[in-house]
């Protein structure tokens, strides 16, 4: 069964038009990354998939069943941005408490070793460091092992070690078979940490593959060489181009066919120096598929 | 639920500011009237003495305090802060979450009334049967639940910052139209005609009627039960706009 359907899913938020005619299927046991811009309709389409917002129009399924359903048997954990932790409690104690809302958590110990927090188990809620708060809220995401796991921006607020060890923790937790979708505007970590990624835009799928497919997607290669002060005149002509950039006598060919990008550009008269062809970083990719 | 119960019953005890002002400020006014009330004649209504009708005023003063604090700004910051969002993001229902919440800010009612009480009877030698010791504390238990209802209420309405002041503005003007701070004679007269409709004036009156040996009236009771059925009903109404976007 798949883990979560959106049908024709739309949401606005009074003119804006937050999640738009979205389809997206996800199969079990994938870790997906939800990738794209501020206001490009992440946290929206997560609040649906929790069932904390209900669409406009269309349908949402976990598991087969509405939202609100599937997390009221227990089936999905969410690490909701901002979500703070409740003051006057130890970790200990909310942690155990969240554990117990659910059908078949995880041993109280093994989600305080997952989330680093065994030597912090006795600290009070409200005396903790951002860093470690957030371990909090990853813990109560997981405590009921659930087979969803939602994370809205999980490593925003975090130092590169802290991020490091948190994905590495995911990773652990994902081992299982679960299937886990994580939004993020981090291009490294879904690159790093996904099997998928889809790129939301404007509410809607921008892209939708691999890291790789979609690195390959977005403007696909470049292929860069000194041209001095020849004429850059017809080089966007050329088989393959879709973009053409010069930087200080440096041209920069985006190109989806860079070998017949090169053939052309080594007939075309013009003296080659320096030539380099490369596969497009995400981060690139990303820009060109959201348009900026 | 019961789980959800008793974390809410741990935090608030372990707020210390709360239990000062629900428990000891009770005790403290009731120590206070009650000593520059020696001598006083018996009161003309109700005919009960200054330390009995002063000590189900501060009673009733306590349990509404602990009703009212217990839900309203609490309610408002778990909103703001995302806890309660995170809460819906797990298999606890949202009414567990408004029942809990209720049935704790009762949980801590229960003391402020009987540590009235026990202050009456220790220190200003209040005596009573068993069956009225017994019967006010019940009654004026379960009365509670209006004011439950509606800190639930301002809780969903205000945003943190005003939650804390608009509760205290109502716990402070339910204690005085309702008669807690001063007998409602000496209220001024347009105050005094609508005491009558208060749920504050008539939680008291349950526990004046008792003390005084008769059952209160069925007026009471359905002034009580008209407040809780119409507050509980406005807080269900709001917390669930409040957490359906």
């Amino acid at each position: 069964m798949d883990a979560i359907t959106f049908s024709q899913v739309s949401k606005s938020h009074g003119a804006v038009r937050a999640v738009d005619r979205l389809d997206l299927t996800l199969a079990t046991g994938q870790t997906v990354a939800l990738l794209g811009p501020n206001g490009a309709g992440k946290s929206t389409a997560i609040s649906l998939l929790l069932g904390l917002a209900r669409p406009d129009d269309g349908v949402v399924q976990v598991f087969g069943q509405r939202p609100d359903q599937a997390v009221a048997q227990g089936l999905v954990g969410a690490m909701l941005q901002d979500g703070a932790l409740v003051p006057g409690l130890t970790v200990r104690e909310i942690v155990g408490f969240v554990r117990g809302l659910y059908p078949h958590p995880l041993p109280l110990a093994e989600i305080l070793a997952v989330a680093d927090l065994t030597d912090l188990a006795g600290r009070r809620a409200d005396r903790l460091s951002g860093g470690q708060a957030q371990r909090v809220r990853f813990a109560l995401a997981i405590a009921g092992a659930p087979k969803l796991l939602v994370l809205d921006e999980p490593t925003a607020a975090l130092d590169p070690e802290a991020r490091r060890a948190f994905w590495a923790a995911m990773r652990a937790y994902a081992a299982g078979g679960r299937t886990i979708l994580f939004a993020t505007h981090y291009l490294e970590e879904a690159d790093q940490n996904a099997d998928r990624v889809i790129v939301l835009d404007h509410g809607r799928i921008a892209a939708d593959g691999t890291a790789a497919q979609i690195k390959a997607r977005g403007g696909g290669r470049t292929v860069r060489f000194e041209l001095g002060d020849q004429p850059a005149a017809a080089l966007h002509l050329l088989p393959g181009v879709t973009a053409l950039e010069i930087h200080g006598g440096t041209a920069i060919l985006r190109t989806d066919d860079p070998d017949a990008t090169v053939q052309a550009l080594y007939s075309s008269g013009l003296t080659i120096r320096d030539l380099d062809v490369r596969g497009t970083d995400l981060e690139a990719a990303f820009l060109d598929l959201i348009g900026h | 639920m019961t789980s959800y119960l008793r974390l809410e019953v741990l935090r608030m005890v372990r707020d210390r500011r709360f239990v000062f002002f629900t428990m000891a400020v009770p005790v403290a006014f009731y120590l206070l009237f009650a000593a520059t009330s020696h001598g006083a004649g018996r009161d003309a209504a109700t005919g009960l003495t200054a330390q009995v009708y002063l000590m189900v005023s501060m009673a009733a003063y306590g349990a509404i305090g602990a009703a009212l604090t217990t839900t309203g700004s609490r309610l408002a910051a778990e909103r703001q802060t995302g806890w309660l969002r995170q809460l819906r993001a797990t298999p606890l229902s949202a009414r567990a979450v408004i029942t809990a919440k209720t049935l704790a800010s009762m949980v801590l009612a229960l003391p402020a009334i009987l540590l009235v009480g026990v202050v009456a009877f220790t220190v200003e030698g209040v005596r009573l049967s068993p069956g009225q010791w017994i019967g006010i504390v019940a009654l004026m238990w379960v009365a509670t639940l209006p004011f439950a209802a509606l800190g639930t209420l301002i809780g969903s309405l205000v945003g943190a910052d005003a939650a804390q002041p608009v509760t205290l503005a109502c716990y402070f003007s339910l204690s005085i139209i309702g008669g807690l701070w001063m007998p409602v004679s000496q209220l001024p007269s347009a105050l005094r005609t609508i005491s009558g409709w208060t749920p504050s004036n008539r939680f008291a009156e349950l526990g004046r009627a008792i003390a005084a040996g008769h059952t209160p009236t069925a007026t009471a009771g359905l002034v009580l039960a008209g407040w809780t059925v119409a507050l509980a009903t406005l807080a269900t109404i709001a917390y669930r706009r409040t957490v359906a976007s």
